[in-house]
């Protein structure tokens, strides 16, 4: 399903200011059996956040080690590409965490 | 106002690649219709639950679509609210007699899954989530894994007490021939099987599923002459955020809590009174957790006491999922609300053969939508 530009033109909007963000984690799973668009990256750890202005936030940790994977794990925003697209999408580019 | 439950039918659930969903609702409802003495033109109007059939198959219409196979022209609609949409469809058409704006109502749940591959079912389920989960390459294995996570973290619970849930549920799943796997597992094939979403493997979770189920309800005061007639006493609806994460908490679900605390308000039933009842158990996880928010066990001792053999046929004392639930009995998600109430109402008549639980007189259902965005919980009687 090609994602539609305007769709993405209004959430990248909130993506820019959570750049740069840190929280630890709450909760974490690693899914193996994902969506079609996810499937190139599986396995891949999701997880429940606690950010630091108090807000949750759930989202994919990237660049991770078996050890990252622990509940109070310092993470910090990053921006990445989300997905695979169809060939006539625009390249999504959402916020994902990574291990401090 | 009584409203009774008149005739009921389930179709077989599993892989039914040779029915099309058209004539799978045609087969539930014209046999529920006809355990109910009735005939389509004695029905007043039609409500169907269903999720996926605009998603997956890009038909939508579904109220005037069915109603076309009964030959009739009575108002028709289509329910949706995830997996519970089979639960909200009853308690819409209870309400509708309730307001005496019809008299007798045929609800259906139907779902058609297994036409399509499971990365466009992953995806299509998902559409029950929110964007942010979506955006996260969450999965809804993945989602109540989280919980999983969770619950094990907080109550010292391991992954084999979890298991126990899918080992009676697949017992439960050998006495009944209308169920996708009626074959027993253990402990140790829970384990061994492959893992979905950390901590959940393959036999933690419930299958894909084609299948529909299907009753006819009524307030007509004739009905109470029936033997063995069995009423809803409560039928009940609450939400919740639409994401996991939004949540206070992760360990019981608010919507669940609400819906089955104010269905024991209105009938002054109380969670140890019920006899049997259908859990939504779409993970091993969700039915630990629903017993707890259901009153059937103290907070964190749902999966002890299930591993117990507390919720077991012939052994325990209040009994959950003699179906086989939707581990064993398969998850169509928009028939499981109804196939519940069917499997109550046998249960509640006596008729549930090799799997009735002696004396059952007070059911209840529990049928969940998303991560426990919407629960619709009823309570039958005899």
């Amino acid at each position: 399903m090609i994602t539609s530009p305007v769709k993405l033109w209004r959430r990248q909007k909130s993506a820019s200011s959570l750049i740069g963000k840190k929280g630890k984690i709450l909760h974490w799973t690693i899914i193996r059996v994902p969506a079609k668009s996810f499937v190139d990256q599986a396995p891949y750890p999701v997880v429940i956040v606690k950010v630091q202005n108090g807000e949750n936030m759930i989202g994919q940790l990237v660049d991770w080690q078996k050890e990252d994977l622990k509940v109070g794990q310092d993470v910090v925003c990053v921006l990445r590409r989300l997905r695979t697209e169809e060939r006539e999408s625009i390249i999504y580019y959402n916020i994902k965490f990574k291990p401090l | 106002m009584k409203i009774s439950i008149l005739g009921t039918a389930t179709t077989k659930f599993g892989e039914l690649w040779n029915i099309s969903p058209r004539a799978l609702a045609k087969e539930a409802m014209i046999s529920a219709l006809d355990a109910s003495g009735l005939k389509a033109h004695q029905i007043d109007a039609l409500f169907v639950g269903n999720m996926l059939s605009g998603i997956l198959g890009n038909q939508a219409n579904l109220g005037s679509l069915l109603v076309e196979e009964l030959g009739v022209n009575i108002p028709a609609f289509r329910i949706e609210g995830a997996c519970a949409s089979g639960g909200l469809a009853l308690h819409n058409a209870v309400n509708s007699l309730k307001a005496y704006q019809y008299r007798t109502a045929l609800v259906l749940g139907i779902e058609k899954m297994t036409d399509h591959s499971q990365d466009e079912i992953t995806n299509a389920l998902m559409a029950a989530g929110s964007d942010e989960e979506r955006l996260a390459g969450a999965t809804f294995p993945g989602v109540y894994a989280l919980m999983a996570q969770a619950y094990m973290q907080k109550y010292k619970v391991t992954e084999e007490d979890l298991a126990a849930v899918s080992v009676k549920n697949h017992y439960h799943g050998t006495l009944n021939s209308k169920a996708q796997f009626q074959f027993e597992v253990s402990i140790s094939d829970v384990m061994k099987s492959s893992k979905i979403a950390d901590p959940l493997k393959l036999l933690d979770c419930s299958p894909i599923s084609d299948g529909a189920a299907a009753v006819v309800i009524t307030s007509d005061e004739n009905s109470k002459k029936i033997k063995n007639n069995v009423y809803i006493a409560a039928s009940e609806v609450a939400t919740d955020t639409l994401s996991l994460h939004d949540r206070k908490s992760f360990t019981s679900l608010e919507s669940v809590v609400k819906a089955s605390n104010n269905a024991y308000k209105k009938t002054g039933i109380k969670p140890k009174d019920i006899d049997v009842s259908e859990i939504h158990d779409c993970f091993s996880i969700s039915e630990a957790i629903a017993t707890e928010d259901l009153g059937f066990s103290e907070k964190g001792e749902g999966a002890i006491d299930i591993a117990k053999g507390k919720r077991t046929l012939f052994k325990g004392d209040i009994i959950c999922n003699p179906s086989g639930g939707l581990k064993a009995c398969g998850h169509p998600v928009g028939a499981t609300g109804i196939k519940q109430i069917v499997e109550i109402t046998e249960q509640l008549r006596g008729e549930a053969g090799k799997r009735q639980v002696e004396k059952a007189k007070i059911g209840l259902t529990h049928n969940v939508g998303g991560s426990g965005t919407v629960a619709a919980i009823h309570i039958l009687r005899s």
